[in-house]
């Protein structure tokens, strides 16, 4: 009976102990920052992490690795993340918000801002300064050939083109294929949708004379690809900008300070080399982040 | 600004090791610190469970049973079901860990106990022992090896799995595995990220083992012997 008696003490003991490490490990007070899977999303993250390192007394942990910006703010409004590095305006305008999507930029930035403020009372930062949008781009020589600078310069001679695309945007609502046939009036002679990150390279090497890709990828400044003007402005806008709890916020006002210090410092054509660092140069986005922002001494813009 | 991309893999490779080193080490550590919780929770309740099964023989069978139906959810599975109740991040991996390495433990502390030769324990008992002194005095000490053989093959395990964890972000090696399978041209990343987790499993696998040989009562006592002689 004795012996059932200690088993049992110590059998709840070790439950007890267990729970007591788990909480600990925890870390409930840690602001965690969401991240998606792309390179972007995560010298983003580790640029946040390191500004709020910098600057307050507060400790950043990253999540890292999610699939797509609706896990992201699923996250977020679980509780399981009080920021997200970065959200894109047209994103979340027709995922989060399930709204139409806005053509005018300041008029899509200043929607969400209000809408995730009152509906989900989250801080919709101003812009990073740079906006990842699809483009379609050429290679040089293309572009001297047709003489093209717009998508419209295109309309003449797409019939001999061969273009490649996103596999997602080809099914895609709104701004997708169908209804990008139907705004410019004009059809490519073949289009290969096809894993994004490949398109760059099928471009660069001819197989394809026209891809539709992301602004912000690295490979543009490497491969010297031209990014025609989309002069209808068939894209939406993708702003990139900093997003968090307003509840984290509020309670910690300086975190709020650190981040607002990367608005408007990252243009599209840094974000480029970043992420041509990280993708070509084999450099880690947590490397990359630190080493931009010991370069700029973290934007303490003199105040320090 | 050199093109790495006309590296060689094993050129690309040690560019990388030698330009994120410290990055590795930290994910690395990570990596260990995750698998080793889980590890330890699961030994805390684990040991003391097959103990109580190994005196109590009914309730062995429904331990034993329902250890087994968890280990054979797919990890990725599991992880999917906690993360609804746990959420993101490196508790619910911590957790999985701990579910998968309960099995073995207790596997293991249970047949340790009661693969001890009879005669043992009744010469304890006979000595005037309570139960608690032969558990603590006989019975533990010749069944450790078996119990770390246990803990030994749960480690391993779990260093898997924290791997997988990254898709939930947790961090650890998983992150430079994956960021390589995103990159156009990621297999250096990839070894970067794999060959790591490959040296901890078998360096962890190593040392246990050795520490489970110390603890072999069996061979102990042959070496005294020959010392001896």
């Amino acid at each position: 009976m004795k012996k059932r008696l200690l088993l049992t003490s110590l059998l709840v003991l070790s439950l007890v102990i267990s729970g007591c490490s788990l909480s600990g490990n925890k870390e409930s007070d840690k602001i965690k920052i969401a991240s998606v899977v792309t390179t972007e999303g995560q010298i983003l993250a580790y640029m946040m992490k390191y500004m709020i390192e910098h600057y307050t007394e507060e400790e950043a942990e990253i999540i890292n690795n999610l699939g797509s910006s609706t896990v992201v703010h699923q996250a977020m409004v679980n509780g399981d993340a009080n920021m997200s590095a970065v959200r894109y305006t047209g994103t979340d305008l027709t995922g989060a918000l399930q709204a139409e999507p806005i053509k005018d930029a300041d008029e899509a930035l200043a929607y969400v801002q209000k809408e995730f403020k009152d509906r989900f009372n989250q801080t919709f930062f101003d812009s990073y300064g740079f906006e990842n949008t699809y483009a379609f781009m050429v290679t040089k020589e293309t572009a001297e050939k047709y003489n093209l600078k717009t998508v419209g310069d295109l309309a003449a001679v797409a019939g001999e083109l061969e273009a490649g695309v996103d596999t997602s945007w080809m099914n895609r609502e709104g701004d997708g294929y169908k209804a990008f046939v139907e705004t410019y009036g004009f059809d490519f002679s073949r289009t290969f949708p096809m894993q994004i990150g490949l398109v760059y390279d099928a471009v660069d090497t001819g197989e394809l004379d026209v891809v539709l890709g992301y602004t912000t990828d690295g490979r543009i400044a490497s491969y010297d690809l031209v990014v025609l003007e989309d002069n209808l402005n068939f894209f939406p806008p993708y702003d990139a900008s900093p997003f968090a709890d307003n509840e984290l916020l509020e309670e910690k006002p300086e975190v709020k300070e650190a981040v607002e210090r990367l608005v408007g410092e990252i243009s599209t054509k840094t974000m480029q080399e970043l992420n041509f660092k990280a993708d070509n140069n084999l450099i880690e986005p947590a490397i990359v982040a630190e080493d931009f922002l010991k370069e700029h001494k973290y934007f303490s813009g003199g105040d320090e | 600004m050199q093109d790495m991309t006309q590296m060689s893999t094993t050129k690309q490779f040690f560019f990388y090791m030698q330009e994120n080193g410290l990055y590795v080490f930290n994910q690395f550590f990570d990596h260990f610190l995750i698998s080793i919780y889980g590890v330890l929770l699961a030994a805390l309740v684990g040991i003391p469970l097959g103990i109580l099964i190994s005196k109590y023989g009914k309730l062995s069978s429904v331990v034993i049973t329902l250890a087994n139906i968890i280990q054979t959810i797919p990890a990725l599975a599991l992880m999917a079901i906690l993360m609804l109740a746990l959420g993101l991040g490196k508790t619910t991996v911590i957790v999985t860990v701990f579910f998968y390495s309960l099995l073995p433990i207790i596997k293991n502390t249970y047949v340790g106990i009661t693969t001890i030769n009879k005669s043992v324990t009744d010469a304890g008992r006979g000595m005037g022992m309570t139960k608690m002194q032969v558990l603590y005095m006989v019975e533990l000490p010749l069944s450790l090896s078996v119990i770390i053989t246990g803990i030994r093959i749960a480690l391993v395990v779990a260093i898997g799995i924290t791997a997988i964890g990254a898709f939930i972000g947790a961090g650890g090696l998983g992150d430079i595995i994956i960021r390589g399978t995103n990159a156009t041209d990621g297999t250096a990343i990839i070894l970067a990220g794999a060959l790591p987790t490959a040296l901890m499993a078998i360096l962890s696998d190593i040392i246990l083992g050795i520490i489970e040989r110390r603890l072999d009562p069996v061979k102990r006592q042959q070496k005294k012997t020959i010392a001896a002689v």
